[in-house]
Parts: structure tokens; sequence; C-alpha cells
């Protein structure tokens, strides 16, 4: 049996305004534990709102999270801070450092929330990660004296810092050239293969996406393909995700 | 454990505060401007009042017990203990029994000193004028510490020797009399007295230096008073003599009792809307204080409404995020009014130095404090607005909206 971490049961998003604005819709979803799973999807289709409900930070309107056995409703979202800071890493697309704060003191923040002043072994800890990715010479720089590909590295140092079960990354190379983004890619897959860390990652990049594990695509709000790219090989994926009939019917 | 857990609000704080410079700069300013005048206002003022007080009541009895000037019931009646613990005399006109009235007296820790005292009238002959004079007969110690005639002198010795009379400054310069000149002095009657002046003094107010003053049995003799004509109090804190004088003209039915304040109301109603113009004065200036450090934490709040969404999504808490803007209140009030103390510390000795004034600043525990809490405490109330502000925002507003 599968080793799932998180499972969503009809899971519905509003957005409650003058007009109220429906954007998920009965979604059940599953993770699996060590896995990197993208969502991708045309603008508009959810995936970023799916992502911030996932990752605790956005109550969903009614359904299920099941969040490796703590099951998560509507109602309890927002006292989850806690629960954030153990579990969930964030990488978004822009970078959101304190800018008040140097590289190394960004990635340890995290830990200062968790519990005061980090012992000497987490400021270890947080060199060994930088030195890991590559940033070890930025430490004492502030964020704005970074360039992007560097404020994603020392973000991504900070979403691993508190050892989280599950990593979730909206659009992390969107505002990256090329290069960096690759580079920053190969990163998350490398943390993902080795530290096996759960890998969530939206992304409207077709090639990005091609380096997970498993794809959902969402339309409209609804998920309209589910893709194994290990079981369905790369080629015939990309073709999957060309098409545009929805591979998962409604029910 | 919990004490650890919280030190990061701190830290984000403070970290908050010096990155922001230039506000954190103005608003340290503002306040310490506020405490400054504060400080300054109050010192000023209590040191202008207790100069004011000084002069009027520091060189001269707080309390009088005086004779009743009627008669006493208790005379009526032998069984009627008097107000010493034995009916003596009737003190009708003067008091007899005075020796247990000041033993009784000094027996009160807040009374500093108790001293009987001896009036009259008579004249100073000179030449071919006649001058008509109080003249006040004092005991040695207690009578001579009420007037402070010791540190008032200007000339000769503050000695009361039988043959001698310390004469105030006023009277000494219209008689034109030195140090070891002598005069007569003549009572009602018409007997007269040869005396030399043994020293002069100076008590700051009209009356006090009018005065002639002499050893008490000397004037008890010479103007035949078989008791005293009164009874003087000093007590030390001068603001509590009028509750004092009441309660003692509770216990003394034989005398009356009168306290300075029921003779300066006026001096008093002066003191007093003095004191609550500056307490306006100060209100409105912690009005104005709060509402700067309400208005630079809220702009700071919107500033910082990214950083606190990024906090917020790696795990702050509500609560946290609201106290972190209550502390950076505390520290802004903290940093603002010890500033203020140093600026009102300097504006209070450059206004002694710069101008011509008679009285020294009043500068105390409760001057020196006062400003500091109400600063904090402003600052602390008026951090809570954007407190709350930072406690409902939601993470997912900064992050939706980049």
């Amino acid at each position: 049996m599968a080793d799932v971490i998180l499972k969503t049961s009809k899971l519905n998003k509003t957005y409650f305004g003058k007009v109220d604005t429906p954007v998920l819709f009965d979604l059940d979803l599953q993770i699996l534990r060590g896995s990197f799973t993208a969502l991708i999807g045309p603008s508009g289709s959810g995936k970023s709102t799916l992502l911030n409900c996932l990752g605790l930070l956005d109550p969903q309107t009614s359904g299920e999270i099941d969040f490796d056995g703590r099951l998560i409703s509507a109602q309890n979202v927002n006292d989850l801070a806690g629960f954030r800071n153990a579990h969930i890493g964030f990488i978004f697309q822009f970078h959101y450092l304190l800018p008040e704060y140097t590289a190394y003191e960004n990635i340890l923040l995290p830990c200062w929330i968790r519990g005061g002043r980090p012992a000497p072994e987490t400021g270890r800890e947080a060199l060994r990660i930088m030195e890991h990715i590559g940033i070890e010479k930025l430490k004492n720089k502030y964020i704005a004296e970074l360039s992007g590909g560097q404020q994603q590295r020392v973000s991504i140092a900070r979403a691993l810092i508190n050892r989280p079960k599950l990593i979730f990354a909206d659009e992390p190379t969107g505002n990256l050239d090329r290069e960096s983004g690759h580079a920053v890619l190969d990163l998350m897959a490398e943390l993902n293969r080795e530290n096996n860390v759960t890998m969530v990652m939206v992304t409207h990049d077709r090639d990005v996406a091609l380096r997970a594990d498993y794809i959902y695509e969402l339309v409209d709000g609804r998920i309209c393909k589910f893709l194994d790219v290990k079981k369905m090989g790369k080629t015939a994926t990309a073709a999957a995700i060309e098409s545009r009939t929805c591979l998962i019917e409604e029910p | 454990m919990k004490g650890k857990k919280n030190r990061y609000e701190w830290m984000i704080a403070l970290r908050f505060l010096i990155k922001g410079k230039g506000q954190t700069l103005l608003i340290v300013l503002g306040i310490a401007v506020g405490v400054a005048v504060q400080f300054f206002l109050a010192s000023l003022i209590g040191g202008l009042q207790i100069s004011l007080i000084g002069n009027t009541v520091g060189s001269s009895p707080h309390i009088r017990i005086l004779p009743a000037d009627r008669i006493a019931k208790a005379l009526s009646s032998s069984k009627t203990p008097s107000d010493s613990g034995r009916v003596l005399y009737d003190e009708r006109t003067e008091i007899y029994s005075w020796q247990q009235y000041v033993h009784d007296l000094k027996k009160d820790p807040r009374i500093l000193h108790a001293a009987p005292a001896a009036n009259g009238s008579g004249f100073i002959e000179r030449g071919v004028s006649l001058i008509p004079v109080f003249v006040k007969g004092l005991s040695d110690a207690d009578g001579l510490a009420i007037y402070k005639i010791k540190d008032k002198i200007v000339a000769g010795i503050p000695e009361l020797v039988s043959d001698s009379a310390l004469l105030g400054k006023s009277i000494a310069d219209r008689l034109t009399l030195a140090i070891g000149d002598k005069f007569y002095l003549r009572n009602d009657r018409g007997d007269q007295v040869f005396l030399r002046v043994g020293g002069i003094f100076d008590l700051g107010a009209a009356a006090g230096n009018e005065l002639v003053v002499m050893s008490m049995d000397r004037v008890r003799s010479f103007f035949t008073i078989e008791g005293v004509s009164v009874i003087e109090v000093q007590v030390a804190d001068v603001f509590r003599a009028e509750k004092i004088a009441r309660e003692y003209g509770r216990r003394y039915e034989r005398v009356k009792i009168e306290s300075w304040q029921e003779k300066n109301r006026e001096l008093l109603t002066a003191l007093r809307s003095q004191s609550s113009s500056s307490i306006t004065i100060q209100f409105f200036v912690i009005i104005s204080i709060s509402l700067g450090i309400a208005s630079v934490l809220a702009i700071a709040a919107v500033q910082k409404q990214r950083q606190l969404g990024i906090l917020k999504a790696m795990g702050t808490t509500n609560r946290s995020a609201s106290k972190i803007f209550v502390i950076q209140g505390f520290l802004l009030g903290s940093a603002g009014s010890l500033l203020g103390m140093a600026f009102g510390l300097l504006l209070a000795y450059g206004f002694i130095s710069g101008t011509e004034v008679t009285f020294g600043l009043e500068i105390n525990a409760r001057t020196l404090l006062t400003p500091i809490i109400l600063a904090l405490l402003a600052s602390v109330i008026a951090s809570t607005i954007p407190a709350r502000r930072a406690a409902k925002l939601s993470p997912i507003e900064v992050i939706r909206n980049g």
C-alpha cells in the first residue's frame, strides 16, 4: 500500500466577496511520502489556491485535508501556525525573505519562531545547508544584495531548516532566468531524492513539471489529469500534457 | 521553556526598529520632547511651589495653639480632666499649662518643633521718636529653630541673652540700629528696659522683619505674662499641618488651634490652580505623544505587512504578531523617555543658569518617574492599535497579492 502523507477529500474553496468566486470543486488528491509532485494548469485554474490550501495557509471552504494523520477541517486552519512551523516549508515565486535580516538570519527565522534563539548545532546545520546549496559565501549579505537565484536558494534553505515533512513551492523558478531556474530545480530534485522530503510544486512550465514524479493538472478548479511520469515515461507524459482531453472523467 | 520561546518577538521588534532608523529616530525624538517638557514643567512648577511655600511658611510656625479667649466649660465641672491630663487653669487669655502641651506635642513624630512663645507690644524710643514694635519672646532651642533665626541672621550672634535683643532687618534699618547699639524698650505701662542689639535677622517676609526677638522669660516678666501667649508648632510635612491641627483641635478642648493653611487660603488656591493647569498641559502632551506613537506604528504595521505575512506563514501566531508591535511600542517608549529625561535635565539646568530665578527645580522620584511611566504606558497603549491589525492579518493576503 502506498504511503500517503497528504490527502484531500471533497476539498472546496470559494472566495466570498461582492461576487462569490468558487475556485476549487470537490478535489480529491493524494500526495505520496517522499514524492515530487507537480501541480500544473492554465492560469486561473486554481493551482496556487490549491497549494495554499494544502499548505494550510488558506482555509478551505469545505472538505477535509488529512495531513499525515492530522485531520484539518475548514474551521481550524487559523490555529495552525505552530503546525506549519514544524512540518511545512514554503518556497514562493517571489522569495519572501525579510529584508531586515541577512541570508543566514533569514534561514534561521523558522527556528527562532519555533523555540527562541537557535542552538549552536542548528546554526551549524544552517551553514551546512548553505554550503550544500552553494550559498555559504552569502551568509552575511542582506537580501537586497542577492540575485534572484541566490534569493531563491536562501528561501529553499529556510524551507529546509526545520526539517519539514512537506515543502510547498509555488512557481519557484517563475521569477528566475533559465539557468538559475534549472539550478534551483536541480537542487530541489536533489533534496527530494537525498533527504526524502516530500515536495509539491506549482508550475505552468511543462518542462519543469516533467522533472516531477507525479503531475496533477487542474482545469477550472477540477483535477483533469493525473500522470505518473516514471510509469508513463517522459515522452508519453509530455504528449498527455499536450492533449486537451481530460483523463479523469467527472463523477 | 516558554520564556525562551517568547524571546524571538523581542528580536524581531528590535530589528524592525533598528532597520527603520529614520522612523524610529523620529518617534523617539517625539517622545523625548514630550517627556522633557513634562519633566521640566513638573519640576519647575514643583520648585516654584516649594519656594513659595518655603517663603510663606518655611520660617514661621505651621500650627499655633492659642488661648481660647473664652471661659472653658471644663471649669464648671471639676471632674473633667484637662487637655494634658490634669485640670490646672482656665486657658482663657494665656496658656498656663504650656509645659504639658509642649511635652504632649513633642511626642508626635510628625511634629518637628513645638515651642512656647510670649508676645507683647511695646515701643522703642529712638531720639525723639517712639516706634511701636511687636516683641516676641522665644525659647532657646525650638523657638529659634521655628523661625530659623540661626540661618537668617545677617549680623551679630543668634543667641537670646537677657540684656540683648535680636531685631528684624526692617526695624533695625528704620531705627538705624547696628550690632552693639543700645536702646530702650517700653511696655504699655511705661516700664522700660535698656537693651543691646545682639543680632539682626532677615526672615524674607515683611511681617517677620518687624519683630523684636528676646528670650521668653525676659518677655514674660517684662510684660507680666504668667503663662505663655502661644505654642508654636512646626511639622515635617507642611501640607499635613491642617489635618494635624484638626486632630489636636479635637483633643485639646481648652485652646484654639490654627494652621497656616487657614490663614493662607488664597495662596493655597493659587497653588492648586497652578498644579491643575500644569496637569492639564501634561495631559495634552501625553495625548499628543500617544497619537504620534500610534500613527507611526500604524504606518509601520502597514509597511511591515509583507514581513508579517511571511512570518505568519512560517508559524508566527497572531498573538506573537501583535506582541511584536507592543514590544516596539515599549522599546520606543523606553528609549524616548530616557532621552527625554536627558533633554529635560539639560533644559532644566539651562533654564536655571540662563535666567535669574530665585528658586531651584524640584527634581525627585515623582517628577522624574511620572513622565517616564506615563510615556511608557502611552507607548504601549498606542501600540495596541497596530498590534490588533497585525494579529488580524492573514498570511494568505500577503502571499496572494505578492
